[in-house]
C-alpha cells in the first residue's frame, strides 16, 4: 500500500511554507514553541543567528528559513521584519546551501517525541483556534470556523495507536452518554461472541482472552460508575494506564483483524499492492504501532461501532478547500439503522514535512487522530450545589455562556458553571456559538451592570455586566423559540471573519487583555448584541 | 500484574506442551521474565548435533513489546550476530512487526526453522551470509566445525 505513495524526500522550503506550526507534530505543547520562535525572530537579524536560534529554541519546528516562515504570521509582523531587515541592508535571501544541508541533516535525525497524556481531558476547541492562529489561511479559517459546531475536543497521543485508541475511548464514551446499563451488558456479549470470529480467524482464543478480559472489566467498570458518577473518570484513567489501555487495544486491533479476515470479500477490493487481506493485517492492522488506515479504520467501524448503532464521523483538517473542514461520516444504518451516538474524530494528515518522510514508507498514511466533541455530545453535568464564589473575570481566558441561553434563573445564579443544562435541545442548537463568541464581552453595550442575587458582591468591574444581561433577556424568550434567531445569529461572526482578511487587531474596549490582541477575529463577534438590541 | 499472568500462562502451557527439541527453565526461579532455552540444532542441517543455549528476555512491556533473544553457545549463522551478544533479530521479533497475541513458543519456532534454513537476504552478518550464497560447502563446513568446538 505504501509503496506506491512513497514521496522522495529532499529539504525543500515550499514545503515549510504551507506548514501551519501545530501540523509538524500534532501535540499543542509545540504551538508555543514555536509562537515564540516568531516573536525572537526579528531582532535575529543575520541568517546564521536566525537559524541558530531556531535549532535552539525550538528544535524540529524550527528548521525552516525564516524567510518562509514570516508570511504565516500576521502582515504586520512581516512588514516590521522587511523593514528591519532593509533598513540593515541584509540580504533578503534564504539559506546558503551548508544550511540547507545542515537542516536537511537535523531533520532526518529528528524523532518525533511522543508527549501528552494517552488521552487528555476535554478542551474548549478554541485552544486548537489558538493553536493555529499563526498558520496559514485555510487552516485560520478552518480552526476558526471549528468551534462553531464542534465545541470541545480531547487529544489523543500520537504514538502510532493514536487512531485506535481514538475510536476505543470513543466507543466507552458514546455508551456512557447513552446512560443505559443494559447496553453495557448486551455489548459484552456482542464482544464475547466475536471471540469466535477471532477463532474462525485463526487466532489462538486463550491468548486473546486476556486481552479481551480488560475490555470486559472496563465495561464493567464503566456501566457500575454509572450510579455514582465516575463512570467517565474510571474511563479516562483507564485510558491513561498504559498498560491497560495497550490491551484494550489490542484486542480492538485483533476483532479488526478477526473481521477482516472472515470478511475478506468486503475488504479485498481496498487492498492495494497485491497483498492479501492477511498479509495487510499482519502488516498493517495487529502490529503494536500500526496506524489506524482508512481501510482498517472503516473494518474497526464494521466490527465495533456499527453493530452497536454508533456513528464515526472523521473531520478532515487538512489544506483543502473551503472554510470548514471536510466531515466523512461512517453511518451504521446498513445495521439496522438505530443510532445511539457518535465519535467524532479530528483527523490531520501529516503534510510533507522535515521528519518522517525520511523514516517512514508509509507515509501517506501517517497522520493524526483526536477526538471532537459537538454540545449534544456532552454528557449531561449533574447541577451542583450553588456555591457563592467570587467571579475571577480577570483571570478567566473566555466566560462559558450559561447566562446567555434562557436558563431558569437559579442556573444563572452559579458563577462559572458550565453546560450544566440536563436539556439537550437548547444545547444542540446553540451552545457552540455562544461559547465560542461569548468570549468576547461587548463592553461598551452594557455600562449598568446587573448583579445576580446570589452572587456576594461582584466586584465592581464593566466586564460583569454582559454576562448578566442576557440572563434576565432570557426571562422574556423560552429556549425553543430562541433557537431560529440563534440560527440567523450564527452567520454573524462568519460573515465577520471573511470580511477582516487582514486580521489586524482591534481594540474594542479598554478592558480588553492584552492576548486578545492576537486573535483579532474573536473581538468581532457580539452575539449579544442581537440579544440586547432584541429586548 | 496480568504480564506475569500471561507468561505464567505461557510457561505452563510449554511444559505441558513441551516444544520439540527444546528445553526450557526459568533462569531464576523467581524471575519470571528471564527464560532459558535449550535448542538442539535441528536434524539435516549443519547444526544437527549441537545444543545451543539460548537466553529469552521478556522486557517489563511484554506482550507489548518483543521478547529478546541471544544466542549465548557462540554459532556460525547469518541471522545471529558473530560476537559475544549473540543478537538474533529477525521478522516478528522486530519492534515494529511484533504482535501482542504472538507467543513465544511462536518465537522458539522460528528460531528453529531459521536455523534449519538460514534467512542471507535478511542477515546481520553479510559476510556469513555473503558464503551461505555463494559458498554452501564452505559455510556448512565452518558452521559444523563451530558446533564441535562450542555446541557439544
Amino acid at each position: 500500500m505504501a509503496s506506491q505513495h512513497q514521496q522522495a524526500h529532499h529539504f525543500n522550503p515550499q514545503w515549510y511554507f504551507y506548514q501551519p506550526p501545530g501540523q509538524v507534530y500534532h501535540d499543542p505543547v509545540y504551538a508555543p514553541v514555536d509562537y515564540r520562535v516568531q516573536q525572537v525572530a526579528p531582532q535575529q537579524q543575520t541568517p546564521t543567528h536566525q537559524h541558530q536560534a531556531f535549532v535552539t529554541a525550538a528544535g524540529f519546528t524550527a528548521l525552516r528559513p525564516q524567510q518562509q516562515r514570516l508570511p504565516v504570521r500576521t502582515r504586520q509582523q512581516t512588514r516590521h521584519a522587511r523593514a528591519t531587515m532593509a533598513s540593515e541592508g541584509q540580504q533578503h535571501a534564504g539559506p546558503s546551501e551548508d544550511e540547507m544541508a545542515e537542516m536537511q541533516k537535523l531533520s532526518n535525525e529528528y524523532e518525533p517525541e511522543v508527549k501528552g497524556p494517552l488521552v487528555g481531558q476535554r478542551q474548549s476547541t478554541n485552544n486548537l483556534t489558538t493553536e493555529y492562529a499563526s498558520a496559514d489561511p485555510v487552516y485560520q479559517a478552518k480552526t476558526t470556523n471549528l468551534p462553531q459546531k464542534y465545541s470541545h475536543y480531547r487529544t489523543v497521543r500520537g504514538d502510532g495507536s493514536c487512531g485506535w485508541r481514538a475510536i476505543a475511548f470513543g466507543y466507552f464514551e458514546t455508551l456512557i452518554n447513552l446512560g443505559d446499563g443494559n447496553k453495557f451488558l448486551e455489548e459484552e456479549a456482542r464482544l464475547r461472541s466475536l471471540m469466535n470470529t477471532c477463532t474462525a480467524a485463526g487466532y489462538d482464543p486463550s491468548l486473546l482472552e486476556d486481552f479481551a478480559e480488560e475490555t470486559y472489566t472496563l465495561l464493567r467498570k464503566v456501566a457500575n460508575g454509572m450510579q455514582d458518577g465516575t463512570a467517565e473518570n474510571a474511563l479516562h484513567e483507564t485510558f491513561n494506564d498504559d498498560y491497560v489501555q495497550n490491551f484494550i487495544i489490542t484486542h480492538i486491533r485483533t476483532l479488526t483483524a478477526a473481521w477482516m479476515k472472515t470478511h475478506s470479500q468486503d475488504y479485498i477490493p481496498w487492498v492495494v499492492g497485491g497483498s492479501s487481506i492477511d498479509q495487510y493485517c499482519e502488516q498493517s492492522v495487529t502490529p503494536v504501532s500500526s496506524e489506524l488506515e482508512h481501510l482498517s479504520l472503516n473494518a474497526l467501524k464494521d466490527v465495533l461501532l456499527s453493530p452497536a448503532g454508533i456513528t464515526l464521523e472523521v473531520l478532515y483538517l487538512d489544506r483543502s478547500h473551503g472554510k470548514e473542514v471536510n466531515m466523512h461520516r461512517f453511518s451504521p444504518v446498513n445495521h439496522g439503522g438505530y443510532d445511539i451516538g457518535y465519535i467524532r474524530l479530528l483527523y490531520r494528515p501529516l503534510v510533507m514535512n522535515d521528519s518522517f518522510l525520511s523514516r517512514s514508507a508509509d507515509i501517506s498514511n501517517r497522520g493524526h487522530y483526536d477526538i471532537l466533541y459537538m454540545p449534544s455530545d456532552l454528557p449531561p453535568v449533574p447541577v451542583p450545589a450553588a456555591v457563592p464564589t467570587y467571579l475571577q473575570y480577570a483571570s478567566q481566558p473566555y466566560h462559558e455562556p450559561v447566562y446567555d441561553l434562557g436558563l431558569p434563573d437559579f442556573m444563572t445564579t452559579i458563577p462559572g458553571m458550565s453546560y450544566a443544562n440536563p436539556h439537550q435541545a437548547w444545547v444542540g442548537s446553540s451552545y457552540a456559538d455562544s461559547d465560542f463568541f461569548g468570549s468576547s464581552a461587548p463592553v461598551q453595550q452594557c455600562p449598568q451592570p446587573i448583579p445576580a442575587p446570589a452572587v456576594p458582591a461582584p466586584q465592581p468591574q464593566m466586564q460583569a455586566a454582559p454576562v448578566y444581561v442576557p440572563a434576565a433577556t432570557a426571562h422574556l424568550v423560552p429556549p425553543p423559540t430562541q433557537m431560529p434567531e440563534e440560527l440567523v445569529i450564527r452567520t454573524v461572526p462568519q460573515a465577520n471573519v471573511s470580511s477582516h482578511q487582514g486580521f489586524a487587531p482591534q481594540s474594542t474596549g479598554p478592558f480588553r487583555p492584552s492576548t486578545w490582541q492576537l486573535e483579532a477575529d474573536m473581538s468581532q463577534h457580539t452575539p449579544l448584541q442581537t440579544a440586547i438590541f432584541r429586548k | 500484574m496480568a504480564a506475569n499472568k500471561r507468561i505464567m500462562k505461557e510457561l505452563a502451557e510449554i511444559n505441558n506442551n513441551p516444544l520439540q527439541g527444546c528445553t526450557i527453565k526459568l533462569a531464576k526461579e523467581d524471575d519470571l521474565n528471564n527464560w532459558d532455552v535449550t535448542m538442539d540444532g535441528p536434524p539435516e542441517s549443519p547444526y544437527a548435533g549441537g545444543k545451543f543455549n539460548i537466553q529469552i528476555v521478556l522486557p517489563k512491556e511484554y506482550p507489548f513489546k518483543p521478547p529478546v533473544l541471544t544466542f549465548k553457545t557462540k554459532i556460525y549463522h547469518p541471522n545471529v550476530t558473530n560476537d559475544d551478544k549473540g543478537a538474533m533479530c529477525l521478522g516478528m521479533l522486530r519492534a515494529d512487526e511484533w504482535k501482542p497475541p504472538n507467543k513465544i513458543v511462536d518465537v522458539l519456532k522460528l528460531v528453529r526453522a531459521v536455523l534449519a534454513a538460514p534467512q542471507p537476504d535478511d542477515a546481520v552478518e553479510a559476510g556469513i551470509a555473503n558464503e551461505f550464497k555463494t559458498d554452501r560447502k564452505a559455510f556448512d563446513k565452518t558452521a559444523q566445525d563451530w558446533v564441535k568446538k562450542y555446541a557439544k
